[in-house]
């Protein structure tokens, strides 16, 4: 925050921004090399927010809006889930909860070959990265890491998913790792995958505890980290009594 | 007929620069990707946003723009009289396009190419006596345009600025803010401003009646600042929207 003389933009830093909000003045400030991400956007020598959330910085020069939402945007480098809605020759078409359907070519798996061309029935559940995500263009999906491993990306069999705004995800994401997932993590054993676009897999021993373990992150939306830690008590609690 | 009595205050007991009470309320519908309640009075309207979404019909697709579809409806129990009005009549139609194209000058359009925003906006109550639809439907466009913009944000749809929305009129030789549902009635002048506050630009100018331009000029002057005090207020739920989601992280 160095790089602003003036005391007035600087202020608007996590704090809340509604669309029309000018953010920054470009003209008084002496380092005008900044890099915008989502939510933001330059009018001549302003910086205007275009989305209600949170303002963020990151040094040395990033900003973007921090929003909460039901619908995905999809963008490059997100790990997301995603469900399969459809299978052609060369892609698959998953939906990830974005504007349009993303493919996911057929060759877009570890060892990936013309041989042997892996087959998806619809509605199967995919823990996927985005790798194109341009406009007017279907977002591309790939089942591998950025040096072509499998490293945990493919197929997610049993478990159950659910469907949560797109700040929870980036919640439980966060690290250091948030409160809800800590508690249960301490008392449960579980396996999660969490998709950027506000979709989590959960996968546990038995059926009881898959649901213990959703409806916990699912209530935990709306509570504090204290408060969270208190409903998961409660929750195993009940849990010990009924086994 | 009196409207303003020589004390100042209006049929309602509001002074003539006084609005309506208002309300909004973001996140009301479960299943919409944003969605709204606003009153403004007795006026009370639910908007729901959908999208960006992919386009049904390919024959529509945009391919440098998003297509910004509204959809105005009055639910049957929303006046006094119970009536079944046909889907599509042409008063629903023109308010839907005040709407659309209200909206659609704030939205960012470009940014989604070939995709649709479907807005939903239906009025759930109707300031205004038994039968006169006609002018219970023509009251509640601003708060329609507010509920929409309200929704949108929630939607997290990139917008230019908000939209806000407020009406004026002018009787007994008085211009009067936010008319209700006898003011509207009363054959009067009535302005129905739309504009964006920050950019300082006008979207929506509707009037119903002649004016003289000088007095013209005081009733939209009137309404502007109307604009800009429920552009306040919906700064205030979004804000407050957002700190809420704050505070619960834990941040």
């Amino acid at each position: 925050m160095e790089e602003k003389p003036s005391g007035s933009p600087a202020s608007f830093i996590d704090k809340p921004v509604i669309p029309g909000d000018v953010v920054l003045d470009l003209s008084d400030m002496t380092n005008q090399t900044i890099k915008l991400g989502g939510g933001l956007r330059q009018d001549f020598d302003s910086i205007v927010a275009m989305k209600a959330g949170t303002l963020r910085f990151t040094k040395p020069n990033k900003y973007w809006v921090e929003t909460s939402q039901k619908r995905y945007v999809p963008c490059v480098g997100d790990s997301v889930l995603g469900i399969v809605a459809d299978s052609r020759a060369d892609n698959f078409l998953v939906d990830i909860k974005g504007p349009t359907l993303a493919y996911l070519p057929v060759l877009a798996f570890e060892g990936g070959t013309r041989r042997n061309i892996p087959k998806f029935e619809v509605g199967t559940l995919l823990y996927v990265r985005v790798v194109k995500a341009n406009p007017g263009m279907n977002p591309e999906l790939s089942c591998t890491d950025a040096s072509g491993k499998a490293a945990e990306y493919g197929v997610l069999k049993d478990g159950y998913n659910f469907d949560c705004s797109t700040g929870l995800s980036r919640m439980l994401l966060r690290s250091p790792r948030c409160p809800v997932l800590e508690e249960l993590g301490k008392k449960i054993s579980f396996e999660i995958a969490v998709g950027l676009n506000g979709r989590v897999w959960v996968n546990a021993g038995s059926p009881s505890l898959i649901i213990v373990v959703s409806n916990a992150i699912m209530n935990s939306e709306s509570l504090t980290g204290v408060q969270q830690r208190i409903m998961v008590d409660k929750l195993i609690q009940n849990l010990k009594l009924s086994s | 007929m009196e409207y303003v009595s020589p004390e100042g205050l209006r049929l309602d007991g509001r002074r003539p620069m006084e609005m309506r009470q208002i309300r909004g309320e973001i996140g009301v519908v479960d299943k919409a990707d944003g969605s709204a309640v606003f009153e403004m009075g007795n006026t009370k309207v639910i908007a729901a946003v959908y999208g960006p979404r992919e386009v049904p019909n390919r024959s529509q697709q945009m391919n440098d723009r998003a297509l910004v579809r509204c959809e105005y409806t009055m639910a049957n129990f929303s006046t006094g009289d119970r009536m079944r009005k046909p889907k599509g009549d042409r008063r629903s139609t023109e308010i839907s396009l005040v709407i659309r194209q209200t909206m659609e000058a704030c939205i960012m359009t470009h940014l989604m190419p070939r995709t649709q925003i479907d807005i939903f906006v239906q009025v759930l109550q109707a300031d205004g006596g038994k039968s006169r639809c006609l002018i219970a439907a023509i009251g509640t466009r601003s708060a329609c345009i507010n509920a929409a913009t309200l929704a949108l944000s929630d939607a997290g749809i990139p917008m230019r600025d908000l939209v806000t929305s407020c009406s004026a009129g002018y009787l007994n030789s008085t211009p009067l803010l936010d008319l209700n549902y006898v003011e509207d009635s009363a054959g009067g002048a009535d302005v129905t401003l739309g504009i964006m506050p920050k950019l300082d630009k006008v979207t929506l100018l509707q009037m119903d009646a002649k004016l003289p331009l000088d007095i013209f000029e005081n009733v939209m002057q009137l309404a502007i600042e109307g604009c800009k005090a429920v552009a306040t207020y919906i700064r205030q739920v979004l804000l407050e929207n957002t700190k809420q989601l704050e505070y619960r992280r834990g941040t």
